[in-house]
């Protein structure tokens, strides 16, 4: 049974560099549960510094960032990680994989530190978003033996295997060549609309953005008025 | 209380204890840190892809680990090769002088020049009511650098219990000769004069024929060519140790007016606690006498201090390498940043991070322990042998519990430290390590 995500709410955020330079001020953003929103913007504009604060791996100098009732701004590091771990998926740029593990292992990667009850589960279910994802035959294979477009639907394999209500992706099809940009793109988002899943991807890839229910634009560290489809 | 609990444990039981005290930080540690996770395949993953580095680490904290447990098990195994060769040497009587000496000669076949007894000290000492067995031993002749040492059939008897192959001698052209001897029984040698391979300007005009077989005993005597010391007298010109009616019987009784002189005199008493008795009586100002055994326990404590001495070595070597290791920790875990960062950008608990930097560390420490262990091992073995060709004396090494300690402290000590790493790797910022 899908687990329904909760909405998001930012209020009042401001991200600034260890030296005090303002990265990012939103003084309000809210994304319905469900949907999928595209964040676009030119380089260092401060799109990926809002994902990583909205996975909390940043920690603002203000504000907050509410999924549901959750406050991550306000959480200790234990419990970001413990929310990080139960209730996100991430998809990197670079699809970020351990080389030296097979793809069936880097796709149950949160097996090795799930409970023990819960890893039989977990297992099954990265093996059958790897068959899903057309690479359930050749799961035992290390990673290096694949290509770029493969490696990263590995990636969206270990994303979802925990079965996330939230979906986090930074240029997740940035490396890829169009046919494998749109192979991503269409399986993601399939994935993503099968469980009811909140979609939130930094990217400029045309077929994302119009795939995406909403697209935000960030400009100088702060929100621009954009389209917006919700 | 404790001090009887456990004075009344058995030896191994005691060694088992401290061990397991030394190991206790070791034990305790482990099931904390790695409880509820599966580290194996990124750990197997890790260890991989770092093989070169890995190996590297591993040599290193193998060679301290042989180095130590090498020097206290090859010092022991001399110890016990030393005392073994000495066992059948109750007591030895001497002129007074050094009883180290003395005993090098007497037991260990090594060439000095002691002065002699006397034939009227040597029949008060075999006349003596406790003395089972006095058995000259003079030596001083030599074939191709192998010891040749006149005595009785009583000592090689003693000696050797049973003969391996062949008889004693009976007459002064006859010899018995040690299991490492190169002579066939039947084979004849030439004795030289002194020691060292002798050239024919120094031979001795007679010949021996080899009549028996010493089994192998692990001292020098299995080098040693044995034969009547009424032979070693006659061909240096001297009495031959009977009266002139001498019906050519070889060893005692002797004619103390016809006794040329003995270096040394083995002892066997009686009985076991005649042996102090028979000391304290030959301890004169024309005798001295001692135990082998007691001089070698001597000789232990100065080489005791030495043991000490080495021991630190070995230990300051191991937390040399133990710094070294340490320090090695530090950039393996700054290599593995970038990997480590992803874990905990994936929801990985920090424990998790912790565990697995750990327990890469621990790989590592307990990979190259047991490989030193063997590596240590195996340089003992190679020493001992080295030991064993240069002085005949049986020198076996093993790993034994001293060994064990050395390798228990040094296992919890590095795991111990390996913690620093691990707590320090889990306060990185992921977000800048995730960029490297």
């Amino acid at each position: 049974m899908p687990r329904t995500p909760p909405p998001l709410r930012l209020r009042d955020l401001a991200v600034t560099s260890p030296g005090g330079r303002a990265l990012l001020t939103l003084p309000k953003l809210a994304i319905a549960p469900g949907t999928a929103t595209v964040i676009r913007g030119p380089s260092g504009a401060g799109k990926s510094t809002l994902l990583m604060a909205l996975a909390g791996l940043i920690r603002p100098a203000r504000g907050e960032i509410r999924w549901g009732e959750t406050d991550l701004a306000a959480l200790p590091e234990p419990a970001i990680a413990r929310f990080r771990r139960e209730t996100l998926g991430f998809v990197f740029q670079d699809h970020m994989l351990f080389e030296e593990l097979s793809a069936a292992e880097n796709a149950s990667l949160a097996a090795l530190y799930a409970p023990k009850a819960a890893r039989a589960g977990l297992a099954a279910r990265s093996e059958a978003l790897l068959t899903r994802l057309g690479l359930g035959a050749r799961g035992a294979r290390r990673v290096d033996s694949f290509s770029g477009g493969e490696r990263q639907r590995i990636a969206v394999a270990r994303a979802l295997a925990t079965d996330p209500p939230i979906l986090l992706a930074d240029e997740p099809t940035a490396s890829l060549d169009r046919a494998n940009a749109d192979r991503l793109v269409a399986d993601l988002m399939s994935l993503a609309r099968d469980g009811g899943k909140t979609v939130i991807a930094v990217s400029h890839d045309p077929a994302l953005i119009a795939a995406a229910d909403r697209v935000l634009h960030i400009e100088d560290g702060a929100l621009r008025p954009e389209s917006a489809r919700v | 209380m404790f001090n009887a609990l456990w004075h009344s444990l058995p030896l191994w039981a005691q060694d088992g204890a401290i061990a397991l005290a030394l190991l206790a930080p070791a034990l305790l540690q482990a099931p904390l840190i790695l409880r509820g996770y599966r580290l194996g395949p990124l750990l197997r993953g890790l260890l991989r892809r770092h093989a070169g580095l890995s190996l590297v680490f591993i040599l290193l904290i193998a060679t301290s680990v042989a180095i130590g447990a090498a020097i206290t098990a090859q010092e022991r195994a001399l110890r016990q090769g030393s005392a073994r060769a000495a066992d059948k040497f109750d007591l030895i009587v001497a002129a007074p002088g050094s009883e180290i000496t003395a005993m090098l000669a007497a037991v260990y076949l090594q060439p000095s020049a002691l002065p002699l007894i006397d034939g009227e000290t040597f029949a008060e000492i075999a006349a003596t009511e406790q003395v089972a067995l006095a058995a000259p031993i003079a030596f001083g002749d030599s074939w191709q650098g192998a010891p040749i040492v006149g005595s009785t059939a009583e000592f090689v008897t003693h000696l050797a219990e049973t003969l391996a192959e062949g008889r004693l001698f009976e007459s002064t052209e006859e010899a018995v000769v040690g299991a490492g001897v190169p002579l066939e029984i039947g084979a004849r040698f030439t004795p030289a004069h002194g020691h060292g391979v002798a050239d024919a300007a120094e031979a001795h005009d007679v010949a021996y024929e080899v009549v028996g077989r010493m089994p192998r005993t692990g001292s020098p005597w299995d080098k040693a060519l044995i034969v009547p010391v009424e032979a070693v007298w006659g061909v240096h010109g001297l009495a031959d140790g009977h009266g002139p009616d001498w019906d050519g019987t070889l060893g005692p009784p002797f004619d103390p007016s016809r006794f040329p002189g003995t270096p040394a005199v083995l002892i066997r008493a009686s009985s076991l606690w005649a042996n102090y008795a028979l000391q304290r009586a030959f301890t004169t100002e024309r005798t001295m006498a001692f135990f082998p055994g007691n001089v070698l326990s001597r000789l232990h404590a100065i080489m005791g201090d030495l043991r000490q001495i080495l021991s630190v070595v070995a230990l300051l070597t191991q937390v040399l390498v133990t710094a070294a290791v340490l320090a090695g920790l530090m950039m393996l875990t700054r290599l593995l940043a970038r990997r480590l960062a992803l874990l905990r950008a994936l929801g990985a608990p920090r424990r998790f991070i912790f565990a697995l930097t750990w327990s890469f560390a621990g790989s590592l420490i307990l990979a190259g322990t047991a490989l030193g262990l063997l590596l240590g091992l195996i340089a003992a073995r190679i020493l001992s042998g080295m030991i064993t060709a240069r002085t005949d004396v049986l020198v076996t090494a093993h790993l034994g519990w001293p060994e064990l300690h050395l390798v228990a402290g040094f296992v919890s000590l590095t795991l111990s430290l390996a913690l620093i790493p691990a707590a320090l790797t889990i306060r990185r910022p992921v977000i800048a390590d995730l960029r490297l």
